[in-house]
């Protein structure tokens, strides 16, 4: 569904992305995990075309995208979760699930679409009329979530989706990524720093360092490995 | 007898103030979106101003409808100095558009200049007045009074129930909230410039429709100063915040004029000035954020 063919790209004249490679199957959870400062979130802002391709090639559903805007990728399928919520602060909670349903693709099935979304997360049902912005951390992400369903994607890139969560809450932000692929059929590319969770829900692991991908596998193949486990995942 | 005046003032201060508001809903709403200061906010105000004035004289046209047109002209040149000088300095540090909206406003009165030369203008539009007992209003100034309100109140609807509204707000709250919601950010920047500088130039017709005299290429500097004081007074970044920043700024310049004029030997009008420059100190002082924002 997804090609990532020796992308490229940094911040200013400083390279981040030094040709990694990825492939995601349809239907799969695809995960990537690595350090801090590995590029992973680079990685996905590339994919999605927020920062900009110096090079290489980003391929979806076999059609070269890598110079669309971003707009036209929403319109595609294709939603990223960012890191670090980027609500609408003083949006309600359904103004925010609205947003996501901006493109008129999506809007189309806003209806439909908020009722997955409330099946999924029931707590924004009750919380829809408060404004996003007064909402816990935990509610905050499931509202981030929420809004890249709203878009309708066939493909969800996940940008550390359980960063700051209580660990109950991350064992519930996993079960709802096992069910936006099992239920909803989406394929998910994930970036977690909890690479044990990580493993368990994955179909395949990339293992990125200083903008390169230096491991790949099925989970069970990673976890064998003793050397890529301490050398990039600390585990 | 004291009174009277005051509230005649007051009365005058608050149709002034109307139209103050709405000559700084553009300086906000490009800010608040593009986090860019227009230096030269009043120098487009000028151009909305000599807009009017050559309808006026030369085509004869009433200034109520020079207030399309002017918006009109002023989305177009919105749009020019966006994609030619904006666009580029958005990512660079703020000092970069400062001194390139400064620019554009130098460039804009030595053009006006150039074209119009550099006296002192004016135009009579005779349209009768109201008494109301305590003042008399010049219907002129009602009509500018009333098309602030009209324009603020489309703003609003246009904000909070159109598509493209929503979208404008989004990118004010979150741009990268925005984008992932496929809302093309890029386009929004422009537009909002666009819609902003419309609405600025719109405001030089209003305003020359209250003061039709004094129309000249640097008339300009003092709205900007008078813009920046209402836009603190009502939160730098909220077009509404602005408009009600321009009511209480009509009424305290006003008001302040009334008082000023009681003590001997002081020429009130130079004193407004000066109070409303305290008044931004102080303001700037105790809430940074702006008298009426909410954080
Ligand atoms: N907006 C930015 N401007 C400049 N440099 C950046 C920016 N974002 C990231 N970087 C730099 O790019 C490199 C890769 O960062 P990135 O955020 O992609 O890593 P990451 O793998 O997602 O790390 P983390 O696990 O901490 O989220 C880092 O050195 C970082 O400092
Ligand atoms: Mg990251």
């Amino acid at each position: 569904m997804l090609q990532v063919k020796d992308l490229e790209s940094g911040y200013g004249s400083m390279q981040v992305l030094w040709k990694p490679s990825l492939e995601v199957k349809r239907g799969t959870i695809t995960s990537l995990l690595g350090p801090n400062g590995a590029g992973k979130s680079t990685l996905l802002a590339t994919i999605f075309g927020s920062v900009e391709p110096w090079g290489g090639k980003v391929i979806y559903e076999d059609r070269d995208v890598t110079q669309i805007p971003t707009h036209k990728k929403v319109d595609m399928g294709i939603a990223l979760v960012p890191e670090g919520k980027h609500l609408f602060p003083n949006m309600s909670v359904y103004e925010n699930l609205s947003m996501g349903a901006y493109l008129k693709k999506a809007l189309v099935h806003k209806e439909e679409s908020l009722e997955l979304v409330y099946s999924l997360f029931p707590r924004l049902r009750e919380r829809r009329n408060q404004m996003a912005g007064s909402l816990s951390g935990g509610e905050q992400q499931m509202v981030t979530i929420a809004r890249g369903l709203m878009t309708k994607p066939k493909l969800m890139m996940l940008d550390e989706p359980s960063q700051g969560l209580a660990p109950k809450l991350v064992g519930e932000v996993f079960e709802t990524i096992l069910k936006m692929k099992e239920e909803v059929g989406l394929t998910i590319l994930l970036i977690e720093q909890n690479a044990d969770a990580s493993l368990e829900a994955a179909d395949y692991v990339y293992v990125m360092h200083e903008g390169l991908i230096k491991a790949q596998g099925t989970p069970a193949e990673i976890k064998q490995s003793a050397d890529i486990r301490e050398a990039y995942l600390g585990i | 007898m004291f009174s009277e005046q005051l509230i005649g003032n007051l009365i005058q201060g608050l149709v002034l103030g109307t139209i103050y508001g709405m000559a700084t809903m553009g300086l906000s709403l490009i800010f608040g979106v593009l986090k860019v200061v227009n230096v030269g906010h009043g120098a487009f105000i000028m151009v909305g101003a000599f807009v009017t004035l050559f309808l006026f004289n030369a085509l004869g046209l009433n200034p109520i409808l020079a207030i399309p047109v002017a918006f009109i002209i002023g989305m177009a040149l919105g749009y020019l100095f966006y994609y030619t000088t904006i666009k580029r300095l958005i990512k660079a540090p703020e000092l970069a558009t400062l001194l390139a909206t400064f620019a554009i406003g130098v460039l804009l009165e030595e053009v006006i200049k150039l074209i119009f030369g550099s006296e002192f203008r004016g135009y009579n539009w005779a349209v009768g007045k109201v008494s109301l007992g305590i003042t008399v209003l010049p219907l002129s100034k009602l009509y500018a009074c009333a098309g602030s309100i009209i324009i603020a109140v489309l703003l609003y609807l246009w904000f909070n129930k159109t598509r493209a509204g929503s979208a404008m707000r989004s990118v004010v709250e979150d741009s990268e909230g925005a984008r992932v919601c496929g809302v093309n950010v890029s386009g929004t920047y422009a537009l909002s410039f666009a819609l902003g500088i419309g609405l600025t130039m719109a405001s030089g017709v209003l305003l020359t429709m209250f003061i039709p005299v004094g129309i000249n290429p640097y008339m300009g500097g003092g709205y900007t100063l008078k813009a920046f004081v209402i836009a603190v007074l009502g939160g730098l970044a909220s077009p509404y915040g602005a408009f009600f920043g321009g009511l209480v700024f009509g009424l305290l310049e006003n008001g302040s004029y009334t008082i000023f004029a009681l003590i001997p030997g002081v020429e009130p009008f130079a004193l407004t000035r000066f109070f409303s420059f305290v008044m931004l100190l102080i303001i700037l002082l105790i809430r940074p954020t702006g008298l009426l924002s909410r954080k």
